[in-house]
């Protein structure tokens, strides 16, 4: 096995490779958190009167919430006042085109693997580019236009398209949630909105790399998703941050609400900085995510790769209110080290015949912890209703945990729920399999590893496939194209 | 906004323990176990639906009022009768709301190195042992710390290294409503040297409506190499309220068998923790409940793999009509160095209303990386295609469903061991299943039960 221990100290311990810092200029409010530092940063982005007022609302809410303890995460008490909850790369105005962008911002998307401009020619990916707390660059916005389809950030969605905006925000996640939705509510800078019209299928991927890069500072992005009556979107989400020895907040809200037979698909690879091996810094990733399958016959689908993060807190989640719809949830979650993930979904069964996926895989190595935890409700009315989970576990090395925790709340007996389960180790005898067939031991693992997340990878858009099965450190010899 | 994680206790029961104590058996070291425990309960108080193992649970805010603690009392001959299980040889300790009734106890012509008494008795014979098995456990139920502090009988069962008692032993408590509630708080002591073995039936049946909270609390050490069957079956009123916890310690190569059904109770808790303390243990845990009317049944599981190398499979299925609710909730924790260890669990639940609910919780918790767990969970109704089947074979569909019913429900029954506490079970089947009078009546059973 001393191939085999190779490898997995070259997947445990590899250094981080998105760790640098961009040296741009940023303007940064003081650190802290009251009602002044909201109006500030609601009056540095020209906010109309009911948003400074909603955020408010939600700062007096969060004040009199208490952090959740339930996940099996642990960490050291957040100083919240401690935090800069605004940070912005110093421009004077928004650029006009990308070529006004600050170059060193470009530098730093072309290091992260995604050149703006040849992304733009060759994926054909529309893409909105978060650096910190607000959004530096939208592409392809003319032809989406045509289409009617709006893809902007947010922060320009308040401004040009507030009736949109006041409609649906909050509506899926409202700002009392929990803990970190109202933070986020009271102080969320920026973020990317899509707007699809009815009857619309959006020709390109829609995309948001998110990137922390100022210290002290955290990330509180806001995005929103509507899919009007029979239209369809895919959207991707990246994100990466520097490398530092403190930890960083990210404290996200995304909403997705599709309408009559709409579809949403959704797709992360999070990949922020998980923190040194000996546990040192690295994000706290606490994250709402939450679609409502609103109208009859809707689907929305999240698939995520979890790789990065110091601590993940994070649940997306279906509301499936319409008659017929679907809901999906495919996760890889990959932790080493010292990480901690406490992720799953929670599928809420309200219309009649609507039904629900999930399959999580998750990889513990190292000393890390990985927790699926998961709800499948089905209420009293949801005649029909339909659920398959599957969670399979992987723990690589003796030093870390693998745990489940599934809800399942039953109260309609139409309702056909099941969930299923494993936990164990790499498997000997497929290594021995591969091996017999002449398979290096490190491709063997890949090998295993791979086919042991395979539904979910399948899943993902091909651009993000790539990325994804990059940052699971395995390649993909010989099992596509 | 937020509610508290635990009950105050209600003052009428926060003063009950200096009232009552100088009438309670034992003075010296369990005395002062008591008192110990008492105050840890004061401090903690009761379980709030906040506490993720209660979350589904209504059971401490419905206990926590004004009752007293039940006396004495003989059970109709009748009932006592009725619940006898274990085969002709069975030897047996009878209790009327958890305290035990002399004159209904057979235990006579017991083999040398088996010791089984009230534990009263053995209070009064070796206190100081029964105070250091009344320390050794204790969590954060608050349950468990009441029943140390108010425990006045129950049963103290001792087998000596390498003895074997053929026949099996019946704990048969009978729950005596009144005009007011009472509580009890029975506590059983199992422990099993070396080698030994041992089948213990515990049967609660209700000998009389009314209120009867009974919060029982049964310890086992197993030891090296040995082997015990708990069997248990709960059949009572449905004003009635039973908590009942099993706390079991498997020394190396130990053996446990499980096994359980619920079929009546107004709220039913059981509650089975087992822990493996050497290699090479094993514990088979199966349970049912078949549940009506506006009956709460909860099940709570933790199987905790201390040690390697052993073996743990749990097989529970429930069947809810009504406006019954159950809960299962079953943790497999598997410790840090604990490898080889084996671990399954399985909850089946059938719903046949639209009033019902089921809510279950299978929960792996893995610190170990050689291990094979696995888990899963179903609900769902009858399927429609064995419905068809049997239907195009000339069934009529009420007949068609309780057959289904009962063949789910009896898979669990397949595997208890004593024949008599069998029966009782499949009969009290076939009285809750829909249509399952028919299927008796009617002769469409290959075994009807007697």
């Amino acid at each position: 096995m001393a191939a085999s221990t190779d490898i997995l100290r070259e997947i445990t311990e590899r250094e981080y490779r998105w760790g640098f810092v961009t040296p741009v200029e940023e303007e940064l409010v003081p650190p802290g958190l009251n009602e002044d530092i909201i109006r500030l940063i609601s009056q540095k982005k020209g906010e109309p009167e009911w948003l400074t007022e909603w955020r408010l609302q939600a700062y007096r809410r969060w004040r009199t919430m208490e952090e959740p303890r339930w996940a099996k995460v642990h960490y050291p008490p957040i100083d919240y006042q401690a935090i800069s909850y605004f940070a912005a790369p110093k421009q004077k105005e928004r650029p006009k085109s990308l070529d006004e962008i600050d170059p060193e911002i470009r530098r730093t998307y072309e290091k992260l693997g995604i050149p703006i401009r040849e992304q733009e020619i060759l994926a054909g990916v529309a893409v909105d580019y978060v650096f910190d707390s607000v959004s530096v660059a939208t592409t392809f916005r003319k032809k989406l236009e045509d289409l009617g389809i709006i893809f902007c950030s947010i922060s320009e969605a308040v401004r040009d398209h507030p009736e949109l905006v006041r409609r649906y925000l909050g509506s899926v996640v409202p700002p009392g949630d929990n803990y970190f939705a109202a933070l986020n509510s009271a102080v969320f800078s920026d973020g990317s909105f899509v707007y699809v019209p009815k009857g619309v299928r959006c020709p390109m991927e829609l995309s948001t790399y998110f990137r922390i890069n100022a210290a002290g500072t955290g990330q509180f992005e806001r995005t929103l998703i509507v899919a009007d009556e029979g239209s369809y979107v895919s959207y991707l989400e990246g994100c990466t941050a520097p490398m530092r020895d403190e930890n960083q907040l990210h404290a996200a809200v995304v909403e997705l609400i599709a309408l009559d037979e709409a579809e949403i698909k959704y797709s992360t690879v999070q990949n922020w900085y998980p923190g040194d091996k000996e546990g040192r810094g690295g994000i706290y990733n606490f994250v709402t995510k939450r679609g409502l399958c609103k109208g009859r016959r809707s689907k929305i689908s999240w698939t995520q790769v979890e790789t990065g993060s110091a601590i993940t807190w994070k649940y997306p989640s279906c509301i499936l209110q319409g008659d017929e719809s679907v809901g999906e949830f495919y996760s890889v979650a990959l932790t080493n080290n010292y990480q901690q993930a406490d992720t799953g979904t929670k599928m809420i069964h309200i219309g009649r015949r609507t039904r629900s996926r999930i399959i999580s895989k998750g990889i513990a190595a190292g000393r890390s912890q990985n927790t699926y935890r998961g709800l499948v409700r089905v209420l009293r009315g949801a005649e029909g209703a339909r659920n398959y989970t599957q969670c399979d576990s992987m723990l690589i090395g003796d030093k870390c945990g693998a745990h489940t925790v599934p809800y399942i709340e039953v109260k309609n007996p139409t309702a056909r729920v099941e969930h299923e389960a494993t936990t164990s180790r790499i498997s000997e005898d497929q290594l021995f399999y591969c091996r017999a067939r002449g398979l290096s031991m490190e491709d063997a693992v890949a090998l295993v590893v791979n086919g042991f997340c395979r539904e979910v990878m399948d899943e993902l858009p091909m651009e993000f496939a790539v990325e994804a099965r990059k940052l699971l450190g395995i390649s993909l010899e010989g099992s596509v194209g | 906004m937020a509610v508290a994680r635990r009950i105050a206790p209600a003052p009428e029961l926060a003063g009950l323990f200096p009232r009552i104590a100088p009438q309670l058996p034992g003075g010296g070291a369990l005395a002062e176990v008591r008192e110990r425990a008492w105050r840890r309960f004061l401090e903690q108080g009761l379980p709030s639906v906040k506490v993720e193992a209660w979350k589904y649970s209504r059971i401490p805010q419905q206990v926590n009022r004004p009752m007293g603690l039940a006396r004495p009392e003989t059970p109709p001959a009748a009932v006592v009768r009725e619940a006898l299980a274990g085969g002709p040889h069975a030897r047996r300790l009878v209790f009327a709301n958890g305290i035990a009734v002399p004159s209904l106890a057979h235990l006579g012509g017991l083999p040398q190195g088996v010791r089984v008494l009230p534990l009263e008795e053995a209070i009064a014979r070796f206190p100081e042992r029964v105070a250091e098995a009344f320390a050794r456990i204790e969590d954060d139920r608050g349950f468990t710390d009441l029943n140390t502090a108010l425990c006045r009988s129950g049963a103290w069962i001792e087998l000596d290294p390498g003895v074997e008692l053929t026949w099996p032993l019946q704990l048969l408590f009978v729950a005596m409503g009144g005009e007011a509630a009472a509580m009890t708080h029975p506590r059983v002591v199992v422990r099993l040297g070396e080698g030994a073995k041992l089948h213990l039936i515990e049967s609660h049946v209700s000998g009389r409506d009314g209120a009867v909270f009974t919060n029982a609390v049964l310890q086992a050490e197993i030891g090296e190499g040995a082997r015990l069957v708990l069997e248990r079956a709960v059949m009572l009123d449905a004003d009635q309220t039973l908590l009942d916890e099993a706390v079991c310690e498997l020394a190396a190569g130990a053996r446990l068998l499980a096994n359980g059904a619920t079929l009546g109770g107004g709220l039913v808790r059981g509650e089975l923790e087992v822990h493996f303390r050497g290699e090479g243990g094993e514990a088979l845990l199966n349970g049912l409940y078949v549940t009506r009317g506006r009956e709460h049944v909860d099940t709570a599981v933790r199987v905790l793999h201390h040690a390697g190398g052993c073996h743990s499979d749990q097989f529970f299925k429930g069947v809810l009509d009504e406006q019954a609710h159950a809960v299962f909730a079953g943790r497999i924790t598997v410790a840090p160095g604990a490898q080889r260890s084996d671990a399954y669990q399985v909850n089946r639940n059938l719903l046949l209303s639209d009033e019902a609910e089921v809510d279950t919780r299978p929960e792996l918790e893995i610190e170990a990386d050689d291990v094979r767990c696995t888990h899963g969970a179903t609900v769902g109704c009858l399927d429609p295609n064995a419905l068809f089947y049997m239907r195009a074979r000339g069934l009529a569909p009420e007949v068609a469903e309780a057959m289904l019913t009962y063949a789910f429900a009896a898979e669990v029954v397949e595997r208890m061991v004593d024949a008599d506490l069998a029966r009782k079970v499949r009969r009290a089947i076939l009285r809750r299943v829909p249509g399952g009078a028919r299927l008796e009546t009617e002769g469409l059973l290959e075994e009807v039960p007697a």
